[in-house]
């Protein structure tokens, strides 16, 4: 088992947030983990960029060419990804309309759906992880595991949290 | 116990895994969330782990518990070890009784960082051994390792981490069922040991060091390198490498579906280098690939080791696995494309620029002391903190080290006349390192303004407590009259007019005194969720379009993120991103464009 994600996005929108989720994921089906995040400057409102490798990895950075996956919470920061993204990877990106490219993609207007109160704003990283929980069909981990790791990381908000990942699954089965 | 752990955790439970009892230090990233671990897993047991004013300082508080034989630990970055530097050169002589620690955090690639050293050249300068983990997982080992080392030996120990071990998660196997042993510290009167004057007793204890560094050049074979080489299978040529660099080779020749022996360095200083060169004999052509400097290849030096200092691989920046493979191309180990080209180029895409958060009030102190002091018959010198950012605004020219902004200003007052020189810095900067300059300008009479951006909170590295937020009893005021300057205190209003009235006011003060007129500014960080409320207005900003004139002055002087030009070329600010301090409103725009939203 190989897979590796890169999540693209800025400062507040919960980049680490999901890594933590995907980490835990891994640790419970027993796969190898490794992550890396940007911190300092990009804390304040820059890029920040995640690599995310589950399985017989030794070194936490993606090359590029390499990522099976782009998980973007931001069109821009997805663009300034691609380069990390292999030929026919996977895109799910909250964007009204994304570059045609050799790869699959699942554009998201999730900017739009959360002014239109569908789901929380500063629930948008769990939402991305809904559509690509649903459009992904090779992401390594189910609906039921992602759920648990949530719970583990704030039981608190856990409910909360749920109702926008389902929210996201249903959406997602409609496009 | 299975944990997912960022690095720097591992390292925490690594400490508390080989009864560490002392943890000091100063935050910087990638190393700030070593200590703040430790504080939170430490739980009732007996351990101090608490921030410094500087490194120099935590790494001394630390040091002495050593001698006093309990375990004990300083965490910093890689600057920071700069400033640690003079009291690790005398350490490294002396010796410890219970284990000491260094925890340094190196920033290949610049990445929040003024500079790129490699701290494993500072162990080497200093004659103290050095291990250099890949992963978390072995960063939790390493600190274990480098505890039993320092103990044994009686020398500091470095743990060298860098960013991308630091900020990397991995599942990490930790022991179960760990029974913290505290030590009673006794220190045992030893003068000519403990004080280091000079000549006999250091003559003494250099020749002490090389011996020690024989025993443990002896220790890093045995234990830690010999077990490695026999599992070699001999292949023509040979990779040796350590740390985060490793995971890049494995990594690439796994990838390339290349047969090439590696060998992972553990402990790149002290090597056991006559044995080294023995093996490298053995290989036609050996190629050593490390971050950041050439440690281990000057080591190894020979005739068909290859790697930096041949040319073979790059000279500056991170290591990324082209890197790597473009180094295996020219020394001839592969022949085949580079995989690692992108597929994909990004295009038409907006770079986001870190930036001052919306609502800090460091951005209108900048957007002042510009309108009072204008850009060309002043001077900026700055500091390192979030209000380094006040670059975005040119309301800084110069940036150098920790507490150099004062002794800067300083500098520039006595070469540049004609100029009027104002420094900013941020609390914690000036506790860490701005006292003695401003100490310096007073006693040589120096003229110049010395802001102090007071939020009561290390806001850069992840809003660490103050001395003064920790103990009031630490009064910055006194301090600064303490030294002998002038004090005018400034309680921020997020009101843009008072502000800017109030460097008027410091403009006529300044002119009529000669000495260093220090500005205290009473703020907060807006992140800083204990103080914000207090000072947030919930005033929120929309654009009245018909009065703005795309001028640009505050994308330019004032530069808050939800500010941006719309389709129609009219500044639009973002609901998501505004948070409500309505700065903006009262008087940032030369025609008035901005309005609160309640009135729209």
């Amino acid at each position: 088992m190989k897979y590796q994600i890169v999540v693209a996005g800025f400062g507040g929108q919960g980049v680490v947030f999901l890594v933590k989720v995907l980490s835990i994921c891994a640790g419970k089906k027993g796969y190898k983990f490794l992550g890396t995040e940007n911190h300092g400057m990009s804390q304040r409102g820059g890029s920040v960029s995640s690599h995310i490798k589950i399985g017989d990895f030794y070194n936490p950075l993606i090359d590029y060419a390499q990522a099976d996956l782009l998980i973007g919470l931001d069109k821009d920061e997805a663009i300034l990804n691609l380069p990390y993204l292999k030929k026919g990877g996977k895109v799910v990106v909250n964007a009204d309309e994304f570059p045609k490219i050799d790869a699959e993609i699942y554009a998201i207007d999730a900017n739009g759906l959360a002014e239109q109160g569908v789901f929380d704003a500063k629930g948008l990283n769990v939402f991305m992880l809904g559509i690509t929980l649903e459009k992904v069909k090779d992401f390594p981990f189910s609906v039921d595991e992602v759920k648990a790791a949530i719970e583990e990381i704030n039981p608190k908000f856990a409910p909360k949290n749920f109702e926008i990942l389902d929210k996201a699954i249903e959406y997602a089965k409609n496009i | 116990m299975k944990l997912t752990l960022m690095g720097n955790e591992a390292i925490a439970w690594g400490l508390i895994h080989s009864n560490t009892q002392m943890v000091s230090g100063y935050p910087g990233t990638p190393s700030s969330e070593i200590l703040t671990t430790v504080q939170k897993i430490k739980k009732d047991l007996p351990i101090y782990a608490e921030w410094a004013t500087n490194e120099k300082v935590g790494f001394e508080v630390a040091y002495a518990g050593a001698i006093a034989g309990v375990n004990a630990a300083a965490t910093m970055k890689q600057v920071g070890l700069n400033v640690a530097s003079d009291a690790l050169m005398s350490a490294s002589f002396i010796g410890n009784k219970g284990a000491f620690v260094l925890i340094v955090a190196d920033d290949p690639g610049f990445n929040s960082s003024q500079t790129e050293q490699d701290s494993r050249e500072f162990a080497r300068f200093a004659r103290i051994p050095v291990v250099d983990p890949a992963t978390p997982a072995e960063a939790y080992e390493f600190t274990k390792l480098a505890s039993k080392i320092s103990k044994h030996f009686e020398t500091p120990v470095m743990l060298r981490s860098v960013m991308r071990v630091s900020h990397s998660r991995e599942i990490v196997d930790i022991d179960e069922g760990f029974k913290f042993q505290e030590v009673k510290g006794d220190f045992q009167r030893d003068i000519s040991r403990w004080a280091a004057v000079p000549r006999a007793g250091r003559l003494k204890q250099a020749y002490e060091q090389l011996d020690r560094l024989d025993k443990i050049r002896e220790y890093n074979y045995k234990e830690l390198i010999e077990p490695k080489i026999k599992e070699l299978k001999g292949t023509k040529n040979l990779i040796i490498s350590s740390g985060a660099a490793y995971g890049y080779v494995k990594e690439v020749l796994e990838e390339l579906g290349l047969d090439i022996d590696l060998l992972k360095i553990d402990m790149p200083y002290p090597l056991p280098n006559d044995r080294l060169k023995e093996l490298v004999k053995k290989y036609e052509k050996v190629l050593v690939v490390e971050e950041t400097y050439p440690v281990i290849e000057e080591e190894i030096r020979s005739e068909n080791v290859y790697g930096r200092m041949s040319g073979h691989m790059h000279q500056v920046d991170e290591m990324n696995k082209e890197r790597v493979l473009e180094a295996l191309k020219k020394i001839g180990f592969y022949e085949g494309e580079n995989i690692y080209t992108p597929a994909f180029e990004p295009h038409d895409a907006h770079i986001r620029k870190p930036n001052l958060c919306p609502g800090c009030p460091h951005r209108d102190m900048y957007f002042a002391i510009k309108k009072v002091f204008r850009p060309k018959k002043s001077i900026y010198p700055s500091d390192i903190g979030c209000y380094t950012l006040g670059i975005n605004l040119e309301g800084i020219d110069t940036v150098l080290c920790m507490g150099a902004s004062v002794s800067m200003a300083h500098g520039f007052s006595i070469a540049d006349k004609n100029k009027t020189v104002i420094a900013t810095i941020g609390d914690s900067t000036f506790f860490h390192g701005g006292i003695p300059p401003l100490i310096n300008a007073v006693y040589q009479k120096a003229k110049f303004i010395l802001v102090i951006l007071d939020n009561s909170t290390v806001a850069m590295t992840g809003r660490q407590t103050t001395p003064e937020r920790e103990n009031p009893e630490v009064d910055l005021k006194k301090v600064v009259e303490g030294c002998g300057a002038e004090v005018m205190e400034y309680f921020y209003k997020p009101d843009i007019n008072e502000t800017i009235n109030f460097f008027k006011e410091v403009k006529k003060r300044y002119e009529e005194i000669d000495k260093p007129l220090v500005v205290i500014s009473r703020q907060y960080c807006v992140l800083d969720k204990e103080r914000a409320k207090d000072f947030l207005p919930g005033i929120f900003a929309t654009v009245d379009e018909e009065k703005c004139v795309a001028c640009d002055v505050c994308t330019t002087q004032f530069v808050c993120p939800p500010m941006h030009y719309n389709e129609k070329h009219k500044i639009e600010i973002d609901p998501l991103l505004c948070i409500g301090c309505g700065v903006c409103i009262t008087g940032i725009c030369p025609t008035d464009a901005f309005i609160p939203r309640s009135e729209k």
